[in-house]
C-alpha cells in the first residue's frame, strides 16, 4: 500500500482537467487567468475533498472501445425509437424484465443503469440489490444480451471483475 | 456551399428529424415508460447530431470542446432523469402498457 | 445558412411547445416530470442553434448552464420525491 503516488497523480490530473475546463469556458482568452488560476486551485482542492482519489484506474483503450460501442448503439437506439414513433402502427411490444447484474456494486452499476437508458430498447426502472428491473420496447428482443454486452465493455473500462450471474 | 457547410446542413437537418420523432413518440406512445424511451433516445441523438453539425462551424478549439461538453452534460442529465422518472412511476405503481390494450 | 439555423430553432421551439402541452395533461404524475428531460435536450438544442443564427456565442454558455441544471434538477426532483414516499408509505 503506497498512499502518496495516487494523491500526486490525482492532483496533476485534476489540475490539468480544470485548467482545460477554464480555458474552454473563457473561450481561450488570456486576460481571465488571474481569476482562472485561483478558480482552478480552488476547484482542485474542493474535488480532492469531496471525492478523494481511489485506487481504481480507468483503462484508456477500454474507454475508447466503450465510447465507440456507445456511440453506435445510441445511434441504433435513436433510429429504432424514431421508427416506432413514425410508422403508422407503432407495433410496440413492451415488457418488464428482471436481470441479475454481474458488475460489482459501485460506480460501475451506476454507469450501467444510466448507459442502458440510451441503448436501443432498454430503460432502467429499478435497482434492488443486484437485481435490475428493465423496461424493454420489444419483448422478443433479448434484453439480457444487451445488458451483458454493456457490462463487459464497462468492466474492461473500469478494470472490474464480473461476478458470476 | 462548401463541403463542410453541406455536411453541417445535413447533420443539423437530421438532428431536427430526430427531435420531431421524439415529440411524435411522446404524443403517440401509450404510457410513461415508452414515452421515456422516445425522449431519452431520440432527443439525445437529435442533440448529438445538432452538436456535430455546429462543430463544423465552430470558430476554434475552445468552442468545439464547449459544444461537446454541452452534449455530454445533456446525455448525463437525460440518462439519470429518465431512470429517476421511471423509478418514480413504478413506485407509484403505474402499470406498464402491454400490447393488445387500447393505445 | 443563418436563416436555416434560425428556422430549425423555431421548428424545435414548436416541438417543445407541443410536447409541453402533451405533458401537462399527464395523465400520471410521472408524465409531468418529463419536462426535466425536454429542457435538457430540446431547450439546449434551441439555444445552440440560436447562438449560431444570431451570432451570440454567449448563448452556448447559457446552453451549458441549462444542461448542467437539467442534470442537477432531474436528480434532486426525483430524490426528494422518493424521500417523501419512503416516509409516508414504505412499499414492501
Amino acid at each position: 500500500m503506497k498512499p502518496a503516488p495516487p494523491l500526486v497523480w490525482a492532483v496533476i490530473w485534476r489540475t490539468a482537467l480544470f485548467v482545460l475546463l477554464w480555458w474552454v469556458l473563457s473561450d481561450g482568452r488570456l486576460d481571465s487567468w488571474t481569476v482562472g488560476s485561483g478558480s482552478v486551485a480552488l476547484a482542485t482542492l474542493l474535488s480532492l475533498r469531496l471525492s478523494p482519489p481511489t485506487r481504481g484506474r480507468v483503462s484508456f483503450p477500454g474507454l475508447l472501445r466503450f465510447l465507440t460501442y456507445f456511440v453506435f448503439q445510441s445511434l441504433r437506439g435513436g433510429i429504432q425509437v424514431a421508427w416506432f414513433a413514425m410508422r403508422p402502427q407503432t407495433g410496440l411490444r413492451p415488457a418488464m424484465r428482471e436481470i441479475d447484474l454481474r458488475l460489482p456494486e459501485g460506480i460501475g452499476r451506476v454507469l450501467l443503469i444510466n448507459t442502458l437508458n440510451l441503448l436501443p430498447g432498454t430503460l432502467s426502472v429499478e435497482l434492488q440489490g443486484r437485481q435490475l428491473c428493465l423496461h424493454v420496447l420489444d419483448e422478443h428482443v433479448s434484453a439480457e444480451a444487451e445488458v451483458r454486452m454493456a457490462e463487459t465493455f464497462l468492466a474492461r473500462t473500469l478494470r472490474l471483475e464480473l461476478e458470476p450471474a | 456551399m462548401s463541403l463542410p457547410e453541406i455536411a453541417s446542413f445535413i447533420l443539423l437537418l437530421a438532428g431536427a428529424v430526430f427531435f420531431f420523432a421524439g415529440t411524435l413518440g411522446l404524443l403517440r406512445f401509450p404510457d410513461v415508460y415508452t414515452r421515456l424511451h422516445a425522449l431519452a433516445k431520440a432527443d439525445n441523438l437529435g442533440l448529438g447530431l445538432i452538436v456535430l453539425g455546429l462543430l463544423f462551424k465552430a470558430p476554434g478549439a475552445a468552442m468545439s470542446i464547449k459544444l461537446a461538453l454541452v452534449w455530454l452534460l445533456a446525455l448525463a442529465a437525460s440518462a439519470t432523469a429518465s431512470f429517476l422518472i421511471a423509478r418514480r412511476a413504478r413506485q407509484h405503481s403505474i402499470a406498464p402498457w402491454r400490447s393488445g390494450e387500447h393505445e | 445558412m443563418n436563416g436555416m439555423t434560425l428556422g430549425l430553432a423555431l421548428f424545435l421551439l414548436l416541438n417543445l411547445l407541443v410536447a409541453l402541452v402533451r405533458v401537462s395533461r399527464g395523465p400520471t404524475p410521472a408524465d409531468r416530470l418529463l419536462p426535466a428531460l425536454l429542457f435538457g435536450t430540446t431547450g439546449v438544442a434551441i439555444l445552440l442553434l440560436l447562438a449560431d443564427a444570431m451570432h451570440i456565442p454567449a448563448f452556448v454558455d447559457v446552453a451549458l448552464v441549462f444542461a448542467l441544471l437539467a442534470a442537477i434538477t432531474g436528480a434532486a426532483f426525483a430524490r426528494r420525491a422518493w424521500r417523501e414516499e419512503r416516509e409516508t408509505d414504505e412499499p414492501a
